[in-house]
């Protein structure tokens, strides 16, 4: 028989189908580790034996808990101010056993003393623990892919949505056709709507948290301590870009502050080491506007006088740094349509006299962005 | 008087009814842009291929970007605001002094300084253009030796020993330099030529005006060029000195010119100026009234004019010949203005330049127009310095030359025996700064910072310093060129601190200054000028016993030879910058290419047409131009062009005119009577910006004589007032509630320099299409200058019209956009929105002034298909990249882009008065062609603000709208163009 689809050609549906599934194959990239280390001539029992020690897998009895209960395999839990294994691996991969040996079983940081005290562990052991840690530099840690469910879920929804077609169109094997329509609008509906979701959020970022290379914790600097934003951001207030501190501020403090009372001494002792030896700190950037846009801090900070917060949350509340708001240009001109400018305080404005006219006469008692000419392209497109 | 405006040769000729494209442009714009048979399939292919890897790319995860801060931030440098550093430019050629704009370590712009009293915060185009030729991918990355990547040690080691052995065995050593008007510098030369006494500094131009300094040296003993002050002469007189384009000093000059010529704040009077010349130039075409002449009879006609002048002052006469043209009412009219003249003469000619100075000692201008107390230090060449070094050099008299920012291999008439040369010294050491043909012949190479990079000190004028710091450092393993000399001669010092001890040692005890030296050398480099000018008055020794016995008249048949200096490229030490390069030259409108101007009369005697091949002199090969308004016989070429190793953007562009320069009585001549060319096979097609502006007739630039603007402010304008009588609307009239922009252009002060047009380009990253893409009339520039033609075809009368975006209130454009990518602000803005654009050109189409600019391809590199990447001038490496402005967008393939006012710099002057909480001054922002414009031809400003310069202009009477009879309501003007003319 011949094939006569009337309004979907076979081969079309099959490179629809095609599409799709590429386009989620995309969504699951998981991060790929850079691994950069040394040679070691370790026996593989040994290197065996030091990962059985480091995930508290040997039969022996251990008084503490195993070194991976606090440092994870990889800094993939934000919570855990705790080094984790890589880090320590990357951070200890260029010196001998002794220092690591020293670190580990007399340490000098009063939070990881209190933790470490009374360690008991056989000297090959911890040569061992390192000869594995040496490794994973080398290897880096193991892949997991949370995501393959959802991929085998997809590829599923589309082969209802394939099969729901030709026992519509040919095979007629189920009755009441009622219930094959049902899964196929069900299940087209199901994946229009993830493309929906999927199309709205190209380019967008809420709520992206990624992970930086110091456990920075802007509720600890922020809300507990209470520093003011400006104190690291200075140029908020006159230049487009907030900026991220230079090393140099966070030595202001971090000169004395030398432990943390989360973190201990790892985190901070990152900052230290940039400074003397002239390595700036590469921070992931968690804020990204889109293309063909420009923001200027100055202009919302300073000259019309926004809270931090409105655009970035409560930051004071955030160990990991979250994007707040989506950014998109519909979240833009929703503030420039109702937010008000300093229109009487701002003597820049006293050329708009028109509408000085209207406040001195009581029509009006505020003066918004749009009705300044805030929603004009060119006002961030240019 | 109905004026007839032509702008094409095809116009004069009466040919060639459609003005759009030439027949040749046509009939390619027809084919694909691609040369591949792509077919509806191909296409459907790549479209479904398109939106599949679209979706791909999009979906997948954004890339991490990272945020890298300082690791101890300096205090005077904030991410995300411009730092301007005052500096100079000088490259031999040209001067100004400057502002350096740098965006997070990047210099990106340069502005003029208002604090030089010489530039007065003017720009050129070239010196606009400069900052690109600072990410010159061309410019020498290391040293050089023996043609071999080397180290600074090892070529320092061995230049150390060779010298030293020259200086053992009495050798001579010649240090070539172009003329150096730093102090410092010369000082650094100095100790040079301590550690080696055999050294002998000669100073080289490739455009020599030895012409005037020895005329100077003869008649007042003193050898140097005087300052002129056009801005004082009542009458100005030009014979073949382009100074509004490239002779001496072009901006100080424009500045000068310009504030002589305008009509505004109630003064009613302007300089005459009348020119005498053989090719159209910019200055004749600006000037009052033009007089055709050859120039092997400048001498003839100055000298009869200074036969008229002295026979009123009661002067001895000189024995000459009849003159071609009558020059008794100019002498009468300059007799009239005595002490309020000038004539300047742009000829190399030792004698023609001593009758000059006659006439101008004669009419009293000496103390008052021209000041030869303190005179200017460029071009201090001795050609025949130059000459001698030759045949020495191919005697074998020279073991070592110094090659020191001068590249004669390609501007010296006689290259090929200078190359000889060089081959027969023991050492040859090149420092360039850019790359030339002469560097790569020496055995070693040192390369130079560039400008932008280096410390430096100018003495423009005698006592008128200006400061060079660098505001970035060194890209490349360069090395300042005092710094390798000051190395040779065995002192390790830093330049700066040399400048630093000259200036403690020369200048500070003498400044007067009540502080530290420290706080004196901080302001000055802040500053960038330090200006004393000298006070001392000495007497002229006037020797007329100099002037020439007799001056015959020329044999009028044989062709003549001119060379010139384009306004785009100068003397072609710039030649390697795109921007000039697709820069159009202001008379003929053609870009990438040098030519040979000939007249209309000559072409149709021989039967030349535009773009027939001749060979001159068996040296060079060039294309035809027919200019309107060039001298009969006489052939013109522009300098510059030809550059065989300056990178890839020069090479082979054009033809190099320099073998054509010939040398006699001791000076090189830049012009030649009794040339022989003969025509070739073959035909070239130029690049032009001109034939697709066509006004169709239409009272586009309005003109008045000065005696009818006296009687009627008015007059030329009439229109304006016949339109605004009409101006009426079923609409509601816009308002504008706070701000109205508005731009003006004086079309009196104007003068065509292109200095605006670099300038845009610089500022709003406006990509380079190439000469191709010029051929098919697609280039970018958002701000054009229009140029047309009245009158006679053998002398017209020459208008020039800026054209950028009006900004119409009643935009024909923005109705016709399918996607609103295209609206009128609340502030009478054009806005173009790019990312809403989806390339449909109805507004294209639909614009009457032809302003808007269509991206037929990517020639940013800023879409992510690389096929569409379009690339002639190697704009987007990332070196060159470097240039961009990151307040403006790199637009990409098949948007639509137009000028936007400068908008960036709009935001970010009202939001600077916002956060010092005080109302806009007027005058504050200053678009990116207002700030070039070395002629302060274009006003910008509120035209809300009644106060402002811009309302002003508005309301002048001579103020119009390009089209206001289409009711767009246009938010630019232009005040009418008024000739010193009677009628």
């Amino acid at each position: 028989m011949k094939l006569d689809l009337p309004f979907l050609p076979a081969r079309r549906v099959v490179s629809l189908v095609f599409l799709f599934t590429f386009f989620f194959i995309c969504n699951l990239q998981s991060p790929g580790a850079d691994p950069s280390g040394s040679d070691h001539g370790v026996s593989r029992a040994d290197l065996r034996r030091g990962e059985r020690f480091f995930k508290g897998l040997l039969p022996f009895d251990i008084k503490h808990e195993s070194c991976i209960s606090c440092h994870n395999l990889k800094a993939s839990d934000s919570l855990n101010w705790n080094p984790s294994a890589m880090e320590i691996a990357i951070k200890y991969a260029s010196r001998d056993f002794a220092s690591f040996e020293q670190v580990v079983m007399s340490p000098s940081g009063k939070k990881m003393s209190e933790v470490h005290q009374g360690f008991e562990i056989e000297r090959e052991d911890l040569a061992h623990v390192k000869s594995y840690l040496d490794e994973m530099v080398q290897t880096g840690y193991p892949q997991e892919n949370m995501e393959v469910m959802w991929l085998v879920g997809l590829i599923l929804l589309i082969l209802i949505v394939f099969w729901a077609l030709i026992e519509l169109i040919f095979v007629k094997k189920i009755k009441p056709r009622i219930i094959t329509v049902v899964i196929l609008l069900g299940s087209f509906g199901w994946l229009t709507n993830i493309l929906y979701t999927e199309a709205v959020a190209l380019g967008r970022q809420e709520a992206y948290a990624p992970l930086q290379p110091i456990k920075f914790s802007h509720k600890v600097h922020a809300g507990l301590n209470q520093t003011d934003c400006f104190y690291c951001h200075n140029t908020a207030e006159y230049s487009k870009s907030a900026g991220i501190p230079s090393v140099n501020t966070c030595m202001n403090c971090h000169l004395i502050v030398r432990e943390g009372t989360n973190s201990g001494k790892f985190e901070i002792d990152k900052i230290h080491y940039a400074f003397d030896n002239n390595i700036p700190i590469e921070w992931v950037r968690v804020h990204n506007l889109p293309d063909h846009v420009f923001f200027s801090h100055a202009q919302h900070v300073g000259a019309g006088k926004l809270d931090c917060k409105e655009c970035h949350g409560p930051v004071e509340e955030m160990d990991v740094l979250r994007q707040h708001s989506d950014l998109s240009m519909g979240w833009c001109l929703d503030c420039h349509r109702t937010h008000k400018v300093q229109f009487i305080e701002n003597k820049y404005y006293s050329s708009y006299k028109e509408f000085h006219e209207q406040i001195a006469t009581g029509k009006i008692d505020s003066v918004t962005v749009e009705q300044l000419g805030g929603t004009d392209c060119m006002k961030c497109h240019y | 008087m109905e004026k007839k405006y032509y702008k094409s040769i095809e116009d004069f000729k009466g040919k060639n009814g459609s003005l759009l494209l030439s027949e040749k442009a046509k009939g390619r714009h027809n084919e694909p842009v691609t040369t591949s048979p792509s077919t509806r399939r191909d296409f459907l292919k790549l479209f479904g291929f398109a939106i599949a890897s679209a979706a791909v790319v999009s979906s997948c995860e954004q890339p991490v970007q990272k945020a890298i801060p300082f690791l101890i931030k300096p205090d005077s440098i904030t991410p995300g605001k411009a730092n301007y550093y005052a500096s100079t430019f000088y490259d031999g050629n040209d001067y100004g002094s400057i502002l350096v704009k740098v965006r997070d370590g990047r210099p990106i712009k340069i502005e003029g300084n208002e604090l030089s009293s010489i530039s007065k915060g003017g720009t050129s185009a070239r010196i606009q253009a400069s900052v690109l030729s600072l990410y010159d991918t061309g410019r020498h990355r290391n040293p050089i030796r023996y043609g071999e990547k080397s180290s600074w040690d090892e070529a320092d080691k061995e230049i150390i020993e060779k010298l030293n052995s020259i200086k053992e065995n009495n050798g001579a050593v010649a240090l070539v330099s172009q003329t150096i008007i730093s102090p410092s510098t010369l000082a650094v030369i100095e100790e040079f030529k301590k550690a080696y006494p055999n050294t002998k500094h000669i100073q080289y131009d490739a455009i020599s005006a030895n012409g005037i300094t020895a005329a100077n040296q003869k008649v007042f003993g003193k050898d140097a060029i005087p300052s002129y002050h056009f801005d004082k002469a009542k009458v100005i007189v030009g014979f073949g000195a382009d100074f509004l384009g490239t002779w001496l000093m072009p901006v100080e000059f424009t500045k000068q010119y310009s504030k002589g010529r305008k009509l505004e704040n109630g003064i009613k009077d302007m300089s005459y100026h009348v020119h005498f010349e053989a090719g159209m130039s910019l200055t004749g075409s600006n000037a009052d009234k033009r007089v055709v002449i050859k120039n092997s009879q400048q001498k003839l006609v100055l000298a009869n004019l200074y036969n008229e002048i002295a026979k009123e002052s009661g002067a001895d006469v000189i024995n000459v010949g009849q003159s071609p043209v009558d020059v008794s009412s100019l002498a009468k009219r300059l007799l009239l203005s005595k002490g309020n003249s000038l004539l300047v003469c742009g000829s190399n000619d030792v004698e023609t330049q001593v009758i000059v100075n006659g006439i101008n000692y004669l009419l009293e201008n000496y103390g008052s127009t021209i000041d030869i107390n303190s005179p200017l230090q460029i071009k201090k060449g001795n050609d025949s310095e130059i000459a001698e070094l030759t045949e020495q050099l191919n005697n074998g008299e020279v073991s070592g030359i110094i090659l020191y920012g001068v590249n004669p291999l390609y501007d010296y008439q006689d290259k090929e025996k200078f190359q000889a040369g060089i081959k027969k010294t023991e050492l040859s050491i090149s420092i360039p700064n850019l790359k030339d043909e002469t560097a790569e012949e020496c055995s070693y190479l040192c390369p130079d910072h560039y400008i932008l990079e280096s410390w430096n000190d100018n003495e423009i004028k005698k006592g008128f310093y200006s400061l060079a710091q660098p505001s970035i450092s060194p890209i490349f393993d360069t090395r300042a060129a005092q710094e390798s000399l000051l190395k040779w001669a065995g002192l390790e010092t830093e330049y700066v601190e040399f400048i630093k001890k000259q200036w403690e040692t020369n200048i500070y005890p003498n400044a007067g200054f009540s502080g530290s030296f420290y706080d004196f050398w901080n302001k000055c480099v802040h500053d960038g000028v330090y200006e004393k000018p000298l006070t001392n008055e000495t007497q002229l020794n006037y020797n007329a016993n100099v002037l020439a016995a007799g001056v015959k008249g020329v044999k009028s048949e044989e062709y003549e030879l001119e060379l010139y200096e384009s306004v785009a490229i100068g003397d072609g030490k710039q030649a390697n910058n795109p921007w000039l390069q697709e820069l159009p030259d202001p008379v003929s409108k053609v870009t990438w290419d040098n030519y040979a101007n000939i007249s209309l009369q000559l072409a149709e005697e021989l039967e030349l047409e535009e773009g027939d091949i001749i060979k001159i002199e068996d040296k060079l090969t060039l294309p035809v131009l027919i200019q309107p308004g060039q001298e009969y016989k006489t052939i013109s070429v522009a300098l510059g062009y030809g550059r065989e190793n300056a990178g890839t953007v020069a090479n082979g562009v054009g033809g190099n005119a320099y073998p054509l320069v010939s040398y006699s009585n001791e000076t090189r001549q830049y012009s030649k009577a009794g040339v022989k060319f003969e025509k070739l096979e073959g035909e070239h097609e130029f690049a032009k910006t001109q034939s697709h502006h066509s006004m169709e007739g239409r009272p586009i630039i309005r003109e008045t004589s000065l005696a009818k603007y006296l009687e009627d402010p008015a007059s030329g304008n009439e229109l304006h007032e016949k339109i605004e009588h009409h101006k009426t609307t079923l609409y509601k009239e816009r308002e504008f509630k706070g701000h109205h922009w508005g731009m003006a252009v004086d079309l009196n002060s104007c003068t065509g320099c292109n200095a605006c047009v670099v300038a845009c380009n610089a500022e709003n990253n406006i990509p380079i299409v190439g000469k191709e893409q010029v051929k098919l009339a697609r280039e970018m520039h958002w701000i054009r200058i229009d140029r047309y033609y009245s009158g006679d075809a053998k002398n017209p009368e020459v208008v020039r019209q800026p054209v950028m975006c009006q900004h119409c209130d009643n935009a024909p454009c923005e109705n016709v956009c399918p996607v609103g990518a295209t609206t009128n602000s609340t502030e009478g803005i054009n806005q173009m929105a790019y990312n809403r654009c989806i390339g449909t050109r109805y507004c294209n189409n639909n614009c009457p002034y032809k302003v808007r600019r269509f991206n037929f391809l990517d020639y940013n590199n800023a879409d992510a298909i690389s096929n569409n990447e379009y690339d002639p001038a190697g704009m987007t490496v990332d070196l060159k990249r470097m240039v961009l402005n990151p307040d403006v967008v790199v637009r990409a393939k098949g948007v639509i882009e137009k000028c936007s006012l400068c908008i960036q710099r709009i935001q970010e002057k009202k939001l600077d008065a916002k956060l010092e909480n005080r109302p806009l001054a007027d005058g504050e922002i200053k678009p990116a062609c207002v700030q070039g414009c070395p002629a302060d031809a274009i006003v910008f400003g509120d035209l809300n603000d009644e106060n402002s310069k811009i309302s002003k202009f508005f309301k002048d009477e001579r103020n119009y709208h390009l089209l206001e009879e289409l009711h767009t309501l246009p938010s630019v003007g232009y005040l009418t163009k008024v000739r010193n003319t009677e009628a």
